[in-house]
């Protein structure tokens, strides 16, 4: 356990870091981890502990990336950005901050992963770029997918961010649109790392961080996971939390419609049919246009975005489901209603008034959107097909 | 003669090589390769003009605000539909939020290394310091703190070979401003950390009103998910704020104490001298017409202006990887199409998956410092008024010819963020008188299925510009000329070189091992 007037507090006090401060993300990352309160001390000292050893090397390595995924762990609050890469990690390889350029960051890359072998983490963004043999992305003059074929089985572990570095993301669905040039497999265009491990026979562990962009309070609780509560290797406690898709069971396992703070409206018929409207300033629910919440498993309501101000949802918009495997064919079109909960329409289809079968039936909607998320998770039917309404859209 | 190669370029956003010839110390030839190809536009095909919105934004994540603005806007002029009054002040502000976001994040986190070394903050007296500081009108911050942190890293570093993201930087890079204090490296040390928070505090307003960033939710075709409350507002105007004074009050001086020992800068790095804007922060009517803009549209060439005409805007590919059909369309007819095999990377022939833009033939220019130097010349009052300034304390008054240069571009990025910061304020009281007035709107339905129509918007790095082709209510064709196009352009078919290439070109470069003169030409277009 930490103690006021350690070395560790003075440390953090001359960072402007206060111990309140410190707790408060201790007790964040202990909630994201599922972990009782009662873990907030462990964690402390994990801390502690952690202060006083080397940083943990890391390499943060950009696939066919937006970028989107940098900028949103820069984005971190609790840790901030500058905290996670001077004092929780040493990340010696990130092109988009580093200083080095050219030669000197690619032997920044090469070097730290032959010293640190079977020790370093690497965070992975975007997708895997399989087409053209690879030469889809080309860095130094060769297929991007050379860091993963030589760095890949170095890695303790690679942390998937984003749903490109997990299943390939938008990317993706370029093959399904059937256009010249574009190869019909979408395998052969792009994929995502523990594919193409998989493919490669590449054993490193993958935890898979979804959603467009990631979260960057899930890259802090994996990070703290793994490093400070020992995650990694054979049996480690982390690889016991992952679901079958490699995902964090506490962050994914739920889904946003479990969660939503508007729930409470879908349960008394309230719906939002049109942007800009009455129903929409009052804050209803967004199932009528388009809310992919039910089928998409992440915690975004709790966990929120940019320092917890706010979240798609109560934003306005409906979740687009981004954190759902191949999420565009899945969830496009976006602002159209799924079809499994749809026993009533918004005004763009005909059928019957959510609202309406919601007054007269009582809770009957509610009841067939409950079966309907059991049995989701119980089929496991996130990698299946499409089950919204064609059209429908604005 | 020497090649001196930068790959890759980091402290950018995406994958970017840049090659050089050096003959005697000086850059005379260059060639710059984008290394990724995605498929966004093919991606499009099929699908509702809406979900253009939604998916145009993976672009890029440093600047999704401005391609999910333009794709949406696309979309309005395809389907014919106006905004509400209500809409348009909500995407200004989110816009200008984003520009912030960035503008700070480039300065600091991206550029400033260039500039500034690290290790120099090392032997600052920290009384001197805070003396410099308050001499050069800049915020003080706890100087001592900084420096132990950088002391704490070096140590770490040196026992254990690991830096963090310093991994062998180049400290103590000849290329540094010998003369530049170390008290100043310090202040611009500190600074750097703290434009971390705010950069994210900019940021939040984004989240406000769109849900999250980077990747924002409202701006939907129409107009805006978003419905403000006067909370809601009093959050986000204490939000700006806090991000106007820090330009004000840290940026702005920071520039201006810098700049000095890098005078140099100003005899190079002007690149074409050719500038386009589409134009941004709508007034009303703004959505569509390129002159109704805070910061208008224009092209200029030779500091003349004229209105800007996206009839012509040509693409042509015989230099890109992207060379399947015919060369120089225009993007409302433009076809991209991978090749069936890798030609392989050859600077004589085709060496990037970039298109070469051009505008009425021009190789030209995007980005703060076109619109700066577009909206000086049309006479926008509160552009004129920071640019002369500056000017004047340069030592070059009523010379604006010398912002076409490196540390023109460098400063005209800058200077705009304190004119859209203060901008920013304005239209976010404006959207709070109109709420308490009661009847303001935020959405116009549609059922159109059928049209065409372009997005032309500015992103923080310049020009964006989205063309969307509708038929029976899904996108028929999908094409986008984003900022980085025009500035990263490869070569052209009549062999003229793209503007970053041509910004190359002239500028002095010490160590061709490590030409990190050359990554300041490449990093001050924000590619």
């Amino acid at each position: 356990m930490a103690h006021e007037g350690s070395v560790f507090y003075s440390r953090l006090a001359e960072r402007g870091v206060s111990r309140r401060d410190f707790l408060k993300f201790c007790g964040a990352t202990a909630a994201m981890l599922g972990l009782s309160e009662t873990m907030v001390p462990t964690i402390a000292a994990a801390f502690e502990e952690a202060s006083l050893q080397p940083l943990a090397p890391a390499l943060w390595v950009n696939g066919g990336a937006c970028t989107g995924c940098t900028e949103s762990a820069a984005q971190s609050t609790y840790p901030n950005i500058a905290t996670i890469v001077l004092d929780l990690l040493s990340m010696n390889y990130i092109e988009t901050v580093m200083m080095a350029q050219g030669d000197g960051a690619e032997e920044a890359l090469q070097k730290t992963a032959e010293a640190n072998e079977g020790k370093f983490i690497m965070i992975y963004e975007g997708s895997v770029m399989t087409g053209l043999e690879g030469n889809t992305l080309i860095i130094r003059g060769e297929p991007s997918l050379k860091v993963l074929d030589e760095l890949g089985p170095k890695a303790a572990a690679v942390i998937a961010v984003g749903s490109c570095a997990v299943d390939g993301g938008w990317v993706r669905s370029v093959p399904s649109t059937g256009q010249p040039g574009i190869p019909s497999n979408p395998d052969d265009w792009c994929t995502g790392v523990s594919q193409y491990f998989a493919k490669k026979g590449i054993k490193t562990p993958v935890v898979n961080l979804p959603t467009c962009p990631v979260n960057p309070e899930w890259i802090v609780a994996m990070v703290v996971d793994v490093l400070l509560l020992g995650g990694l290797g054979e049996g480690a406690p982390i690889l016991d939390k992952l679901d079958a898709y490699g995902r964090p069971k506490l962050i994914f396992g739920q889904t946003i419609h479990d969660n939503c703070p508007r729930r409470g409206h879908f349960e008394n018929g309230e719906f939002v049919y049109q942007f800009g409207s009455v129903e929409e300033a009052k804050g209803y629910c967004l199932y009528p246009v388009g809310c992919k919440g039910p089928q998409t498993y992440t915690n975004c309501p709790i966990v929120r975005w940019n320092d917890r101000v706010s979240w798609c949802v109560e934003s306005g918009s409906p979740c687009i489901g981004c954190g759902d495997f191949n999420w565009v064919d899945e969830n496009a079109p976006f602002l159209g209603r799924m079809r499994q909960v749809g026993v009533g329409s918004g005004p763009n289809n005909a059928g019957f008034n959510p609202a309406t079968a919601a007054a007269v039936a009582g809770g009957a909607v509610v009841v067939a959107l409950g079966a309907h998320a059991a049995g989701m998770a119980a089929t496991g039917r996130l990698g299946g097909s499409a089950d919204k309404e064609k059209g429908g859209d604005k | 003669m020497v090649r001196a190669v930068i790959d890759p370029l980091t402290r950018i956003e995406g994958h970017l090589r840049v090659e050089c010839e050096v003959t005697d110390g000086v850059i005379t030839d260059a060639w710059v390769s984008g290394g990724l190809y995605r498929g966004m536009e093919l991606v499009m095909k099929g699908r509702k003009p809406s979900d253009a919105y939604y998916i145009a934004q993976r672009i890029c994540g440093v600047c999704p605000i401005s391609h999910g603005h333009a794709s949406t806007m696309s979309a309005e002029a395809a389907l014919n539909i106006e905004i509400p009054d209500g809409a348009r002040l909500v995407r200004n502000i989110i816009e200008a939020a984003q520009n912030l976001h960035s503008h700070v994040l480039w300065f600091y986190t991206l550029a400033a290394l260039d500039y500034v070394d690290p290790s120099k903050a090392l032997e600052a007296d920290i009384a001197k310091t805070y003396s410099l500081a308050q001499a050069a009108g800049t915020s003080t911050a706890d100087f001592k703190g900084v420096q132990a942190k950088v002391k704490a890293l070096v140590e770490h570093g040196t026992k254990t070979g690991n830096f963090s993201i310093f991994t062998n930087g180049h400290f103590g890079h000849p290329a540094y401003a010998k003369d530049m204090p170390a008290e100043l490296h310090l202040i611009a040390v500190a600074h750097y950390l703290e434009a971390l928070e705010i950069q994210a505090e900019a940021s939040r307003v984004i989240a406000i009103m769109g849900g999250k960033f980077p990747h924002f939710m409202t701006s939907i075709p129409g107009g805006t998910a978003w419905m403000p409350t006067e909370e809601k507002l009093d959050d986000v105007l204490y939000r700006l704020k806090r991000v106007n004074e820090w330009i004000t009050n840290t940026m702005i001086p920071d520039t201006l104490a810098i700049a000095p020992y890098y005078k140099g800068a100003l005899a190079y790095g002007a690149g074409t001298g050719n500038f386009l804007a589409w134009g941004m922060f709508a007034k009303e009517g703004g959505q569509k017409d390129l002159n109704a803009r805070y910061l208008p549209g224009g092209f200029a060439t030779g500091l003349k202006v004229e209105d800007a005409d996206p009839g012509k805007v040509l693409e042509y590919v015989e230099h890109s990887w992207l060379s399947e059909g015919p060369s120089g369309l225009n993007p409302a007819e433009g076809k991209t199409v991978p090749p069936a095999t890798f030609p392989g990377y050859n600077v004589d022939d085709k060496y990037t998956w970039a298109k070469a833009p051009r505008y009425d033939g021009k190789s030209t220019e995007v980005g703060p410092l076109a619109r700066m130097i577009i909206a000086y010349l049309k006479g926008v009052p509160e552009v004129k008024t920071i640019i002369d300034a500056t000017l004047a304390a340069l030592g070059a008054p009523g010379k604006p010819e010398v912002l076409v240069s490196l540390l023109g571009r460098v400063a005209a990025r800058n200077l705009e963020a304190k004119v859209i910061a203060d901008w920013a304020l304005d239209w976010t009281l404006e959207l709070a008188e109109a709420l308490k007035g009661g009847d303001v709107k935020f959405f116009t339905e549609s059922t159109a299925d059928a049209g065409t129509g372009a997005g032309l918007w500015e992103a923080p790095r310049g020009a964006v510009g989205h063309w969307m082709k509708v038929e029976n209510g899904v996108i028929a064709n999908y094409q986008v000329v984003t900022p980085s196009t025009w500035d990263i352009s490869p070569r052209d078919e009549k062999g003229v070189r793209g503007p970053m290439e041509e910004a190359l070109v002239g500028t002095p470069v010490i160590d061709v091992e490590n030409p990190i003169e050359a990554g300041r030409i490449a990093r001050s277009f924000d590619p």
